[in-house]
């Protein structure tokens, strides 16, 4: 048997030398449970996430990190309009570092953003956190893309009867309890996320939010994001039409 | 300590695989010859027989291996693809497709001179600059391809097939959610200014 066992480590190391041309990429976060599987729990935490949020951030050097975002959200983190890339001004600390942290540890799938989300992109835990913390400089969009506007009494009444107890009750969500801010997010974005948290496909969900919305109609659905979308944040978070970045002048 | 010899047996057989595993590794510049790349590709890999077929000169290793294997196992089975390349990369083992992929990744890349056109500003306010990178010279990832310098047919027809879904193989599905974002002129544009990149 020990013979069997210092051949195969001989092996062993001689396959390893020779392969190691192949290796993937280093430091790759831990992926967590995702909906659906037993034992999932939503923010079990642990790894990155709470990481980066025991840090002491820095804006400065999230200034530094934020370059690379500001490619798709944009120097002021509007995103899109059109909802393919979310706006991030406004959004809470704490939703921002979950988001990243599941993005990369791919608990969250999106394959478009996954490679600036990764540690060899931007950094470790306190790039989280320093990004995260620089974000909150950012003004909100004065004008993000809404729907058409014709259903925002239902939207309303909808948003009032199921979404209060979590995300505000102007969709200002809660930063302690990681509850995005919905506010003024882009209507498509929210539609987008809204349909895979409902259909199971945004593997970090909150189940509680699956349940709640399990039965809403096509019709429900876009009566009350439009509303949401068209829900203000407060005066002191929204910046100018047409504001441009001096970071990144 | 005197070693068994049953220890130095099981060594030597180790490293006699790995030496062997060295010795019938593939060369690249010969079978670039051997398989008839150049007759399409170019004997540089960077001047194509035909409009529309990609150079493939100083290209990121990764991203040639990866659609070598897609094409061979269908994974990719966009434009010419199926029909042309697949017959022909049918028997390169992966150690092959390594070895080609390496040596391509060694040619000169087209010299690039941030070109003035149109689709340079484009470049960057559609995002493509976020993943393909400054020039498009070194994108974010290994396996994403650098496009400076690229056929312009070749640019236009790959961002097509991934934003209908007909190229799904490898990173497309990091591009199709994106596509949406240039119409048919600025793609024109941006291909054009892609090109010129020398």
């Amino acid at each position: 048997m020990k013979t069997m066992m210092r051949a195969l480590a001989v092996a062993v190391t001689a396959i390893a030398i020779g392969g190691v041309a192949y290796a993937g990429p280093k430091d790759k976060p831990k992926q967590g449970k995702s909906v659906g599987e037993a034992g999932y729990a939503w923010n079990a935490g642990g790894e990155e996430e709470d990481e980066a949020l025991k840090l002491k951030p820095d804006v400065k050097a999230g200034r530094e990190v934020y370059e690379v975002c500001s490619a798709c959200h944009l120097p002021e983190g509007w995103g899109q309009t059109d909802g393919t890339f979310p706006q991030l001004a406004g959004q809470h600390v704490k939703v921002i570092v979950k988001q990243l942290a599941d993005i990369r540890a791919l608990n969250r799938d999106n394959p478009t953003m996954y490679p600036f989300a990764l540690p060899d992109q931007i950094g470790g835990p306190q790039a989280i956190a320093d990004v995260a913390a620089y974000i909150q400089t950012l003004k909100m969009n004065p004008e993000p893309g809404v729907g058409d506007g014709k259903d925002l009494e239902l939207g309303k009444k909808l948003y009032a009867e199921n979404c209060t107890r979590c995300h505000g009750e102007s969709g200002e969500g809660n930063n302690d309890k990681f509850y995005p801010r919905i506010q003024g997010q882009h209507y498509n974005y929210l539609l987008r996320q809204y349909q895979w948290i409902k259909a199971g496909k945004r593997r970090n969900a909150n189940p509680d939010m699956i349940k709640q919305i399990q039965n809403f109609s096509d019709r429900d659905t876009m009566a009350v994001l439009d509303y949401v979308s068209r829900m203000k944040p407060p005066a002191n978070l929204i910046g100018p039409k047409g504001w441009q970045n001096p970071d990144f002048k | 300590m005197v070693t068994p010899l049953r220890h130095v047996l099981a060594a030597a057989a180790a490293v006699g695989l790995f030496a062997s595993a060295q010795a019938l590794a593939a060369d690249g510049k010969q079978l670039f010859a051997d398989k008839g790349c150049t007759a399409c590709h170019g004997e540089d890999a960077a001047t194509p027989m035909q409009e529309g077929f990609p150079k493939l000169a100083g290209q990121n290793p990764d991203y040639v291996f990866a659609q070598l294997k897609d094409i061979k196992s269908g994974a990719r089975a966009n434009g010419q693809t199926a029909d042309t390349m697949k017959p022909i990369v049918e028997d390169l083992s992966e150690g092959d497709m390594r070895a080609l992929a390496d040596f391509l990744g060694t040619l000169p890349r087209p010299q690039t001179v941030p070109a003035d056109l149109p689709g340079k500003k484009l470049y960057t306010t559609k995002t493509c600059v976020a993943c393909h990178g400054k020039d498009s010279l070194k994108p974010i990832m290994k396996t994403y391809p650098a496009l400076a310098g690229q056929d312009k047919a070749y640019i236009i027809a790959q961002a097509k097939d991934i934003q209908s879904g007909t190229r799904k193989n490898g990173g497309a599905n990091a591009m199709q959610p994106v596509m949406h974002l240039v119409s048919d002129q600025e793609l024109d544009a941006i291909a054009d200014f892609l090109a010129n990149v020398k």
